[in-house]
């Protein structure tokens, strides 16, 4: 190979082709013979870099776990009312799937894996919604309401089932099956049905008050 | 610096809400008012600077304090 390439370059590019690999096949469908073919090393150049096929394994876990998304367009670009910032948050963290899929890929592989970088991948990606869920309908929510605990926790688990749903239909299946819907109508639409089920779509105007006495009424929509 | 005239706690929580919640505080000062924040998402240096940078509020300072991150904002 003509091209030398630095110490960090080459340990970039490791992580780069191996990310691929480990996306597509997991953990244990990898060789570190695979991975020192793909970068055009030998195996021994590799051991340098890393010190195991696990080490290796859990850097690029750590990389992307630690990806972590702006959401200040979403807030700075919108009268900054629940819905239109949900949208927002949906379209960018679809997007940055949408830009990498490995990132969706590993989070799975991990998941089944009982990898601790699980935890990171909510610290650092799922947990902007749940907060943010949480949040904002601990504030709208009449506070003697009952079950009120298990009412917010299972709207946030329903909204991230919702999107994580979308992504994986639409990122890992061998055909995109929403390969006509673009990826702002489809934040719009989750999001829809998300206030809708929880209730809280038709008081978006009435946001500026507090709403903490509110008590919020599921009301059938009137078509 | 020592001086604000509003402080906004937004320990433990995850971008967006430091941002919307600052957004919010602002909004009630008076033009030349400071705005404290504290908050532990790392994430919060860069949208700190991104946000007055797209809002044209002014930030004073953004550091460290014992393992917290703590920004200054001029409402201008």
């Amino acid at each position: 190979m003509s091209t030398r390439l630095s110490g960090p370059e080459r340990r970039q590019l490791i992580l780069k082709e191996s990310q691929k690999l480990f996306a597509e096949k997991g953990f244990h469908g990898v060789t570190i013979d695979e991975i020192a073919r793909a970068v055009n090393v030998s195996p021994a150049i590799l051991y340098r870099h890393f010190a195991s096929k696990q080490s290796l394994y859990d850097a690029v876990l750590r990389e992307l776990s630690s990806q972590r998304e702006s959401y200040v367009e979403a807030v700075v670009n919108s009268d900054a009312n629940f819905e239109e910032v949900l949208i927002g948050m949906t379209e960018v963290f679809i997007r940055s799937i949408d830009e990498n899929p490995n990132l969706l890929r590993i989070e799975m592989q991990s998941l089944l894996d009982g990898n601790p970088a699980t935890s990171e991948f909510f610290e650092n990606r799922w947990k902007s919604f749940a907060d943010y869920i949480n949040f904002s309908m601990n504030e709208r929510l009449a506070y003697d309401i009952a079950d009120r605990e298990i009412k917010i926790l299972s709207a946030s688990l329903m909204f991230q089932g919702m999107v994580r749903e979308a992504l994986l239909q639409k990122y890992l299946q061998p055909q995109d099956r929403l390969i006509d819907v673009s990826l702002s109508e489809l934040s719009r639409e989750l999001v829809t049905l998300f206030l809708r089920a929880i209730g809280i779509h038709e008081t978006r105007l009435a946001q500026k008050e507090p709403a903490a006495s509110r008590q919020t009424k599921i009301t059938p929509s009137a078509s | 610096m020592s001086n604000y005239d509003s402080e906004l706690d937004a320990s433990g929580l995850n971008c967006p809400l430091p941002i919307l919640r600052a957004k919010k505080a602002i909004a009630g000062l008076e033009d030349g008012q400071t705005l404290k924040i504290i908050a532990t998402d790392p994430g919060s240096v860069k949208d700190f600077e991104a946000f007055c940078k797209q809002t044209g509020n002014t930030l004073l300072s953004s550091g460290e304090e014992g393992g917290k991150f703590v920004f200054m904002i001029k409402k201008s």
